[in-house]
């Protein structure tokens, strides 16, 4: 038996200091060996979806290096292999042939949206391979392929429950409103929030005072404000894309726009850079999202992977605070390695079987998938700037800036209103 | 009238030989390729095989108007997504397969190259080039808000796994590209050596002077524009099979257009090969960097390139090798 001399306790301790100090967790686990394990994708690094791609790719690193830490997967090193797709879909198929064929990947996952996750569909197919994609909207609607899971809070019922929580906040006001005015870009997510916006409108009975759509550019957004503003509406349902919310808002703002609920399925608000910039007239502002720092939504892992997030994003200058794809993206991973130790081995078939079949804990919370592979429960959160003076996004980092009103499980606040001149 | 169209109006050796040469040559390339990826036996081939051959059709069918008619057309990502969404629309209402859909892609493309002959023809230099980046965003707009054809969520090409004897499709879409690549060269070639070349030379040099010798410059640009617009569309018509998904974003992206003028001009715009020699190595390079440098870095490539040829080769790489040669 080795005897403890007081010098090696005296490393020891020096070591267990130095560790702790790195930030690197203790060993409980094995260090991987053997051939590494490769996981193949592409991602939009440059290019319109590069700002999403971007932090995507920094946490999956974030994640390999935790695996890794623990082990790897089935005792290997995980190695990541991606390419930029440049955001062009014309890219993909060519991207995922070489991950398959000359990279000899074991396993795929997607890039970030629709427009990269399609075109690896037909490839995936082809090889029976099973994907985790990253915030597609209905792509396997098409496909219906068995091996394909999703990870996006949006669901399968799309028009039924897209903007559901927008609509239970607005009808508990009192008195109820009564007119509604929608707006949407030209675009694939938009036009499905604004087709869900205008089933629920008629639903609940709503008037729809103004309903357009605005071509992809548009620079100048005060006529649609002014038009909205002149139909006087109770309720006005945005569905747009980060240029155009930030457009949107400012024209609402400079208008000194009003309305009792303003917002709807703005993608903007939830990128740090525009939070930042907005600033004061994101209040009251009631939004989808995916995550808030709200006490309500505080998973287990979710807070140390936003503070490692942090400090990549501060070297390598993506997303500052990461709320909206860090978590997402990391739980893609989370839910290939769970599917993974729960098999014991790479066979695609066992995999998507596992992945159909069982529960997952991640960072966003447990998640099941349906036939499709969306999830089973659809969790669009709904949340309600509120207090926000300046563009401090240490203020955004904390509890009660983005209040969540929906879903009623993760519910923080109360809603605020009206939005408006007098909300800033 | 300058040296230059004088020495093009000189009538060719365009002999039955070397036509004979130039089809055989392309035949036996043609079996070789599909014979040496099926060694390789790597799907990959066949997808990187069909980026590289789809521009070398795209460059070629641009060069026919911008190389031989001196007529820069910057809208040709517009042609390329009126051939693509031939395809989803015919596929959508008829449930027809590629190969007629490319025959009608050309067909609409013709026709789509004869209207903006005929429109913006009377239009000359930058105005001419203004005018066809018009097009293609009245296209797009078209498009975006045609939902038939999936509007701006884009539409979904279900294709099979394989169409025998192929091995696999992605094998079939390469030999329907590496096919209609041969024929556009072979018509652009044929037009280099033809009394349409040598008129279409004429008023690339001075219209006014060529239309004063008898060369009837309108009939020839509307030629011009025909077969370029419909080589595009054809360059874009499996562009769905391809990718499975088709959106507006990528059917009329950027690249498509920047492309077809960089390609030709870094090969050697007017010539048949120029734009062969272009789009290989340029597309090559892209498709390269796409797998190796994977970065922002690899869209500076075709600027680069660009660049360096505008200053050092100015006619492109069969320019330099003819001045070599004539040194």
């Amino acid at each position: 038996m080795t005897k403890i001399t007081r010098r090696s306790l005296g490393q020891l301790t020096a070591a267990t200091g130095l560790a702790a100090a790195s930030g690197i967790r203790p060993a409980a686990a094995q260090a991987p060996s053997g051939p590494p394990l490769r996981i193949g994708y592409s991602m939009s690094l440059s290019g319109g979806l590069a700002g999403n791609g971007r932090p995507a790719l920094a946490t999956h690193r974030i994640w390999a290096d935790d695996v890794n830490a623990r082990g790897g997967l089935l005792g290997r090193p995980v190695e990541l292999v991606h390419y930029d797709d440049q955001s062009n879909g014309a890219q993909v198929p060519g991207i995922y042939t070489k991950l398959i064929d000359v990279d000899k990947v074991d396993l795929v996952v997607s890039g970030y949206a629709t427009a990269i996750i399609a075109p690896a569909m037909p490839i995936v197919m082809q090889r029976g391979m099973t994907i985790v994609t990253l915030l597609g909207t209905g792509v396997n609607h098409e496909f219906r392929y068995d091996r394909h899971f999703n990870i996006c809070p949006v669901g399968s019922q799309v028009k039924e429950t897209f903007a559901k929580g927008f609509f239970d906040i607005a009808m508990a006001m009192d008195p109820k409103p009564r007119t509604i005015a929608i707006a949407a870009l030209d675009s694939d997510f938009p036009q499905r929030t604004a087709e869900s916006a205008r089933f629920l409108a008629r639903q609940h009975g709503l008037r729809v005072v103004y309903d357009r759509s605005y071509p992809p550019g548009t620079v100048d957004f005060s006529p649609i404000m002014r038009s909205i503003q002149a139909a006087r509406p109770d309720l006005v349902y945005i569905g747009s894309y980060p240029p155009d919310s930030v457009g949107l808002l400012r024209s609402a703002s400079e208008l000194r726009m009003s309305a009792r609920m303003f917002g709807g399925a703005m993608i903007g608000p939830q990128i740090s850079a525009l939070k930042a910039q907005l600033g004061p007239i994101l209040n009251n502002l009631v939004t989808w999202d995916v995550y808030a720092p709200e006490p309500t939504m505080q998973f287990p892992g979710v807070e140390s992977l936003l503070r490692r997030y942090r400090e990549v994003a501060a070297r390598e200058q993506t997303d500052a605070l990461g709320l909206y794809v860090p978590p997402l993206a990391y739980s893609q991973m989370q839910v290939l390695e769970q599917a993974v130790k729960r098999v014991g081995r790479i066979d695609q078939a066992a995999l998507a079987a596992d992945m159909h079949a069982n529960a997952f804990d991640t960072v966003i919370g447990p998640l099941t998938f349906d036939a499709l592979g969306e999830w089973t429960e659809e969790r669009n959160l709904y949340v309600q700037y509120q207090g926000v003076t300046d563009g401090n996004l240490e203020r955004f980092a904390r509890p009660g800036t983005q209040v969540i009103l929906y879903p009623p499980r993760y519910k923080s606040g109360e809603l605020r209103g009206p939005y408006g001149a007098s909300a800033t | 009238m300058t040296v230059k169209t004088e020495a093009a109006l000189r009538p060719r050796p365009a002999l039955p030989a070397g036509h004979i040469a130039f089809w055989g040559g392309a035949a036996l390339l043609c079996l070789a390729l599909v014979a040496g990826f099926r060694v390789l036996d790597n799907e990959y081939a066949w997808f990187a095989g069909y980026f590289i051959l789809q521009y070398v059709l795209l460059a070629t069918a641009w060069n026919i108007l911008g190389g031989y008619a001196g007529y820069v057309n910057f809208g040709a990502a517009g042609f390329l997504a009126v051939g693509a969404y031939t395809t989803v629309a015919l596929r959508k209402a008829f449930g027809l397969d590629l190969l007629p859909c490319i025959a009608a892609a050309a067909c609409i493309g013709g026709l789509l190259g004869l209207g903006t002959g005929w429109l913006a023809l009377r239009l000359k230099g930058v105005y001419f080039a203004i005018a066809t980046l018009s097009l293609a965003v009245l296209l797009h707009t078209i498009v975006v808000n045609w939902s038939f054809v999936g509007g701006s969520r884009g539409a979904y090409v279900l294709r099979p796994a394989s169409i025998p004897p192929f091995v696999s499709y992605g094998e079939y879409l390469f030999v329907v590209m590496l096919v209609l690549a041969v024929i556009g060269v072979g018509i652009a070639r044929g037009i280099e050596g033809s009394r349409l070349g040598m008129g279409l030379a004429a008023l690339r040099d001075d219209e006014r002077a060529a239309e004063a010798a008898g060369v009837p410059t309108l009939r020839l640009k509307l030629v011009a524009t025909t077969l370029s617009g419909a080589l595009m569309a054809v360059a874009g018509a499996p562009l769905s099979h391809y990718t499975g998904y088709l959106n507006p974003e990528a059917a009329f992206g950027l690249a498509f257009s920047v492309n077809a003028i960089a390609m030709p001009l870094i090969g050697g715009a007017g010539t048949w090969f120029g734009p062969v020699i272009g789009a290989v190595l340029l597309a090559s390079l892209q498709q390269a960097a796409t797998v190796t440098i994977s970065s922002a870095a690899n869209l500076m490539i075709v600027g680069v390139v660009l660049v360096i040829f505008a200053a050092a080769a100015p006619r492109g790489i069969v320019g330099l090798i003819r001045g070599g040669r004539h040194r």
